[in-house]
């Protein structure tokens, strides 16, 4: 006994070093995407607090970026809305039907309500990249919302605290979106390689699927998380394929990832109905 | 010794913030981002408690970790750098009695035994650091421009830092 003790006590440092190793290669197995805990993440009260105070500095810089790109986007949309109005007046000159503005496609815009958030942390240098906003299930965010901002979708809550949670980028290697040529039926998927924060890749687009360069890419509609139509990037040239079937098209991304401030969480409000027709669905094969 | 060690023990949660809120955001030329907080493991005195150094070594990447969203990754890397550090020091210095004790800085060992420890440690750092994160053959190229560009600008605040701090003339235990 007193041997073993002797040779536990000559050999500790071994001994301790051996232990914080696995514990280190126990953390790297568990960082699992769909499991991933709240006290081990930037989401926590601690990390938290310390972001948003740091935040509360660093949140006025790059505003005059913020800011161009704000009224950039808010002329593009003043556009979009005097070409809708117009659009709209047509139709009820044409069908003289006072119900005729209550198309599927307003329903379904209405059908998403927002919560607005800061980013509070963000990071674009590694190849699965988080970032951390300043609101969280006290504000009703919950785990699986479509994260946008100004200039297009930007990524999914992952892991939500009370007063903050963690959203995994467009910027991450293990995630994938459903996304779309706009105004075409082709879908595709998108995904980041890593790299360059500002290029991503829409795979699986069907050989036969037309496009030009410089045509936008958008959410496809296809989840509760994101509705359709939310811009996401614009077409730059095609990648070599890798099936026969199927090419990659290399895209720009419309949201600045530097320079990321204000955000938009989308709160579908379909998501438990759907949720819950996914369930009956299960259980009547059952 | 004393002063080193309460310098150390201020700058440990100084160093997870400074790299958490300040060094986490910088990537120069898409390759290069500093690591400053290994500067704790680099001035860690040689002979003082191995055990709480290699402790101290898994908090601080643990720490790091939850800040960056990276679970494991910069406390594996810490852990070993604290365990293969004794061995990269001996390998510039030479071992007898006055050097069983000391804190590895520039006035106790020399400018240039000092650069080539930091380096080594540095570029042993990032190696591993990238090797985990980027976990594939096909990132090889990415991980080696990794490696060289922040072990070069790790090197440059580590010793940005050291002149900052008052510097140590205490050599021996």
């Amino acid at each position: 006994m007193r041997n073993l003790l002797n040779f536990i006590i000559r050999y500790s440092t071994w001994f301790v070093f051996t232990f914080y190793v696995l514990l280190s290669c126990i953390l790297l197995s568990q960082h699992d995407e769909y499991h991933a805990s709240v006290v081990l993440s930037s989401a926590n009260s601690l990390t938290g607090g310390v972001y948003r105070a740091a935040s509360g500095v660093t949140g006025y810089f790059n505003l005059r970026d913020i800011n161009r790109s704000l009224q950039e986007s808010n002329a593009s949309l003043e556009n979009e809305i005097l070409n809708l109005r117009n659009e709209i007046a047509d139709y009820k000159s044409i069908v003289n039907d006072k119900d005729s503005t209550t198309a599927p496609e307003v329903a379904e815009i209405a059908r998403f309500d927002y919560i607005l958030a800061s980013v509070i942390n963000n990071s674009t240098r590694h190849p699965r990249n988080y970032f951390t906003i300043n609101r969280g299930t006290l504000d009703g965010i919950k785990r699986g919302m479509g994260v946008v901002d100004h200039n297009g979708i930007v990524g999914i809550v992952n892991v939500a605290g009370p007063h903050t949670a963690r959203v995994i980028s467009i910027l991450n290697e293990t995630q994938h979106f459903s996304v779309k040529l706009k105004d075409t039926p082709y879908v595709g998927s998108l995904s980041w390689h890593g790299g360059d924060p500002t290029i991503a890749y829409m795979e699986e687009v069907p050989r036969h699927a037309k496009y030009r360069i410089g045509d936008t890419i958008v959410t496809s509609g296809y989840s509760t998380t994101f509705p359709y139509g939310i811009n996401v990037g614009t077409v730059m040239n095609r990648v070599k394929m890798t099936d026969d079937n199927f090419y990659i098209l290399k895209i720009r991304l419309s949201s600045d990832f530097n320079t990321l401030s204000t955000v938009r969480v989308l709160k579908d409000s379909y998501k438990a109905e759907l949720d819950s027709l996914a369930t009956f669905d299960i259980k009547a094969d059952e | 010794m004393n002063k080193n060690i309460l310098t150390l023990a201020i700058l440990y949660p100084l160093l997870i913030l400074g790299q958490a809120l300040i060094c986490n955001h910088i990537m120069l030329f898409n390759v290069a981002t500093p690591f400053l907080f290994i500067y704790f493991i680099v001035r860690y005195p040689i002979g003082a408690s191995r055990n709480l150094e290699l402790t101290l070594a898994f908090l601080l990447g643990l720490a790091v970790d939850i800040f960056s969203d990276t679970p494991g990754v910069n406390a594996l890397s810490c852990t070993l750098l604290a365990g293969i550090k004794p061995t990269v020091f001996y390998a510039y210095v030479t071992r007898d009695d006055k050097t069983k004790h000391i804190t590895p800085s520039i006035s106790s060992i020399g400018w240039q035994n000092y650069c080539k420890y930091l380096v080594t440690l540095a570029t042993i750092f990032c190696l591993i650091e990238f090797t985990i994160e980027y976990f594939s053959f096909t990132a090889f190229r990415d991980v080696l421009f990794m490696t060289l560009g922040s072990t070069a600008i790790t090197f440059l605040v580590v010793i940005g830092l050291d002149s900052l701090l008052p510097a140590s003339k205490t050599t021996m235990a």
